[in-house]
């Protein structure tokens, strides 16, 4: 898939570089940082402009993420009616709106993998869309200058700065989920020790 | 959600995010070792390592990358560059050599090494004078 993509950019420039950014952000499966990195190449062999690239790349992220955004906001009453009772799902929320801000950004360039679903979790939660496009432009700036300038010092070695950004982005997935699966074991603890505490004052 | 379905949950978690960064650390730690391995070309460098040559570039792509004029390789392909320009070497391949894999990729390689310039010669070897001047003995 990638290579097909890649060689598409090369021959249509930085417009389709835009599109594919866009229809990564809505969730298919383009390889969007690996294009970025190349696309930073391409610009320092002198095949594509740099400014024109990184604007469309950066447009249509962002349009992409408003799109996903949107498809939350509008699943949002289906949520709510399904989950809206749920002590959990309500909890969950609100531990989402004091990090949003967080989230949105570190999800736009460092894990990666995680983006779709927070847009989406975003859209459903009822933050401000403004705020949303706040955190989302900002992290799409830093992915296009950090990925797209590695692979600009790179040049034609991009394929190794690449490879090291996709299995970092990886590994930093995986100490999300560990590092959840860990605070809700604290949490309940937390709450059972204390449920325990009341049951034995109450007793006493 | 039941104390049980909540412990699986954790228990869950846990385990996947240590299977994760277990695979996804390895992988990194290899990519990391061959990324510092690597270093950025000093600009305005022409490439001239054919092993960076993918079959999803384009003659042209290649013609820029490493400095060789399109007709070169297309002669070196035998193929007309009308209708050629946008397709990668992958496309050419299956079009006009569909029984020999990979032999387009291999015959730009050759044709990029052929017509690379050839290295700059080395300097000539001269006595270098000593750093002060040494007085004549008297």
């Amino acid at each position: 898939m990638s290579d097909f993509l890649l060689t598409q950019i090369i021959n249509y420039g930085a417009p389709l570089f835009g599109l594919f950014l866009f229809l990564g952000a809505l969730g298919l499966p383009v390889g969007a940082s690996i294009l970025v990195v190349a696309a930073g190449a391409f610009s320092q062999q002198g095949i594509l402009s740099w400014p024109l690239t990184g604007g469309f790349g950066l447009v249509g992220a962002i349009l992409g993420d408003a799109f996903s955004f949107g498809i939350g906001y509008y699943a949002k009453n289906w949520v709510d009616q399904h989950l809206g009772g749920s002590p959990t799902w309500r909890s969950a929320k609100d531990s989402f709106d004091s990090r949003a801000g967080l989230a949105i950004y570190i999800t736009r360039f460092l894990i990666t993998a995680l983006a779709i679903p927070i847009n989406l979790i975003a859209g459903g939660s009822g933050i401000r869309f403004r705020r949303f496009m706040t955190y989302d432009s900002l992290g799409e700036l830093t992915w296009i200058i950090l990925y797209g300038g590695l692979g600009y010092l790179f040049g034609s070695q991009w394929e190794v700065v690449s490879d090291f950004i996709t299995n970092f982005g990886g590994l930093m997935l995986g100490l999300v989920v560990f590092g959840i699966g860990v605070w809700l074991g604290l949490r309940s603890l937390r709450i059972n020790t204390a449920a325990n505490q009341s049951t034995k004052i109450l007793r006493d | 959600m039941s104390p049980t379905r909540q412990r699986a949950l954790i228990v869950g978690l846990i385990i996947i995010g240590i299977l994760i960064v277990g695979f996804f650390g390895l992988r990194t730690f290899h990519a990391f070792r061959e990324f510092r391995g690597h270093r950025p070309p000093p600009p305005g460098e022409v490439e001239t390592d054919v092993e960076l040559i993918r079959d999803w570039m384009t003659i042209p792509f290649i013609s820029k990358m490493y400095h060789v004029p399109p007709p070169e390789l297309f002669h070196a392909l035998d193929i007309p560059p009308n209708g050629n320009q946008d397709k990668s070497l992958n496309d050419l391949n299956r079009e006009y050599y569909p029984k020999e894999n990979g032999i387009v990729l291999e015959k730009v390689k050759a044709a990029v090494l052929a017509n690379q310039p050839p290295p700059p010669p080395e300097p000539a070897k001269t006595d270098i004078p000593p750093a002060t001047a040494i007085p004549p003995k008297p």
